[in-house]
């Protein structure tokens, strides 16, 4: 009895002990490799942001088999409109689409997650000698006021503006920060106005067409082009991370409420030191974290 | 063989087999019937549902405004459709203008110039060109059109009515060409032969005898093409410039229904007066689809009636 007794308490401890360490090691083993995380989540919106999301969930499914993920690109708007419509769990945006900005209402009940920052450029064709735009010339041209490169310092020739069409997160975020909020020109003010579907399609226009101004995601620009100083400040990463170049936007997650279980750990995972600092800056992103 | 006859012969009146084979029958009727049902409904959905959606605009919108007016801003409640109702028609006329003749010419060299070995090829060039992805064309458009646009005239931009008509005169040619094609070659040899035996050149024939002759199908022809051309989305969104403004010339960017539908519907929340004009604008596209082939429908009864 006793011996046995003895012998269960020491069985006792030693269960107790292994117990114990496959709990740790199950932790550590959770933390590390194969969590037992499971769901599926959609990912909806933007299509600016579409690598970044493509790239995460590729990441982050190495460590959580068990969420699936799928992310497709189409407009801005369609992101929260879908996680509203609960279509989607995570909305990707160009915007923060909790607050009211030029064209589009505030989304009240979604949470908004900043990850990543993203620089525009003010380009023109490369047959243009103007080097620098302070704001208020920018709204002059944008508006339709401006009409020859003269009256900002350039050779005479008329300016001729290409602007991104209504819902582009692009057009949104250079209104809010290089026009300080003023509207772009209506139809019939200037003959020389044209409106375009995507980046793709601006850079064509702005390389391809004399006297030409535009604006652009700074990673697009190249070639036939030129980026025009802001203020002053060059368009660069350096001048937008040290906060001396303003021309930039933040890209959004956003949520119907707070995010929860499989959703709100990618959206960690998006956020974290290493996707930030690793896949994210790869890819010519700005990481939330670096701003000053 | 005789044997095998009269073995499908005997099978065929066994009563298990005509069983089956009426149950067969009735079932491939009912698949039949079925996938015309499909069709009509999803149809008849189609123009309730676009219907249904568009007239909701005239919640807000006075119909005077979305006819009548030229002021497409649609950030500040302003929803005046004119000037895209007009585009699309100025479009389309134009683009059938370029394309007419030249369709035409092609139909009539395919049909009575050229010479068997050679049309063996013509015929397969224009079916292909019917194949390829409007895309393409106006992405040609945009990087050898518009460039070559502006060096020849001068203008700055060269976005605008000629360029996408251009464009859409390429897309359409094939169909009035092949329509009209084979219009010309199902008339009855005799009648050229005739007109040649009276000593009337080619030409004659082909303007006095057989173009005529053959007018029905050439209208028919017509009529697809400008359908075609009103409906053409992705081409045309590339080359206009999308600025919703009346242009004052062929080189001044603008917008028609289908490019301003495109470019903007995905970008509007989903029950707003935004979205309801754009999809009045697609009603308008459809019920226009519609007259055209009603006018197709009339044509051919009166070349049946012709006949007969």
């Amino acid at each position: 009895m006793n011996l046995f007794n003895q012998k269960g308490k020491y069985a006792k401890k030693v269960m107790a002990l292994t117990l114990m360490a496959t709990m740790v090691m199950g932790l550590s083993l959770s933390s590390y490799a194969a969590s037992s995380t499971k769901g599926k989540i959609v990912i909806a919106g933007s299509s600016a942001l579409l690598p970044l999301s493509q790239q995460a969930s590729k990441e982050f499914r190495k460590t959580n088999p068990g969420v699936s993920i799928s992310a497709s690109g189409s407009s801005s708007i369609a992101g929260p409109q879908s996680v509203m419509k609960g279509s989607a769990q995570i909305g990707a945006v160009d915007w923060d689409a909790t607050k009211d900005v030029p064209g589009f209402k505030a989304f009240k009940e979604l949470t908004a997650y900043k990850v990543a920052v993203i620089p525009f450029a003010t380009v023109v064709n490369k047959n243009v000698d103007v080097k620098n735009l302070t704001m208020k010339q920018l709204q002059g041209i944008f508006a339709g006021t401006i009409t020859n490169w003269k009256e900002v310092g350039g050779t005479a020739g008329e300016i001729v503006v290409v602007n991104r069409k209504f819902g582009s997160g692009t057009r949104v975020n250079y209104q809010l920060k290089a026009l300080g909020g003023e509207d772009f020109m209506k139809p019939g003010v200037s003959k020389n106005y044209k409106e375009v579907g995507s980046s793709g399609e601006m850079k064509t226009a702005v390389q391809t067409t004399p006297n030409a101004i535009g604006y652009i995601d700074l990673v697009y620009v190249s070639g036939d082009m030129k980026a025009v100083a802001f203020e002053g400040v060059d368009a660069s990463v350096e001048n937008t991370v040290s906060g001396k170049y303003k021309v930039f936007g933040y890209g959004y997650y956003v949520t119907k409420g707070e995010a929860t279980g499989a959703t709100k750990e990618f959206i960690d995972y998006v956020k974290s030191q290493k996707f930030q600092m690793g896949s994210l800056k790869k890819m010519k992103f700005i990481p939330v974290g670096s701003m000053k | 063989m005789g044997e095998y006859a009269v073995n499908i012969a005997s099978k065929a009146t066994s009563p298990s087999l005509k069983l089956k084979n009426k149950l067969m029958d009735s079932g491939f009727r009912l698949a039949c019937w079925s996938a015309a049902i499909l069709l009509f409904s999803t149809l008849m959905m189609l123009i309730l549902f676009v219907g249904k959606t568009g007239l909701q605009v005239f919640d807000t919108v006075s119909p005077s405004e979305f006819f009548l007016s030229f002021d497409w801003v649609p950030e500040e409640e302003l929803f005046g459709a004119a000037s895209m109702i007009a585009g699309t028609f100025m479009l389309t006329g134009l683009s059938l203008l370029i394309s007419i003749p030249i369709s035409l010419a092609m139909a009539a060299f395919n049909a009575v110039i050229c010479p068997p070995w050679l049309r063996k090829y013509t015929r397969p060039i224009l079916d292909t060109l019917v194949g390829i992805p409007s895309v393409v064309y106006g992405y040609i458009g945009l990087t050898v059109l518009i460039p070559l646009v502006r060096q020849v005239t001068g203008e700055l931009m060269g976005d605008g009515l000629l360029v996408a008509a251009l464009v859409l005169a390429f897309m359409v040619l094939p169909t009035i060409a092949r329509i009209s094609d084979d219009a010309l070659s199902a008339l009855p040899k005799e009648y050229m032969e005739a007109a040649y035996a009276l000593g009337a050149t080619k030409t004659h024939i082909i303007w006095t005898i057989l173009i005529p002759a053959a007018r029905n199908g050439i209208a028919t022809a017509v009529v697809l093409g400008m359908a075609r051309a009103i409906g053409e989305t992705m081409a045309v969104v590339m080359v206009i410039g999308n600025v919703a403004q009346l242009p004052d010339g062929l080189f001044t960017p603008t917008a028609v229904l289908t490019s301003n539908i495109v470019s903007q519907i995905m970008n509007v929340p989903f029950d707003s007066t935004w979205n309801y004009a754009l999809y009045m604008m697609a009603f308008l596209l459809l019920l226009i689809s519609l007259a055209l082939i009603a006018l197709i429908n009339m044509i051919r009864q009166e070349e049946g009636g012709a006949r007969t």
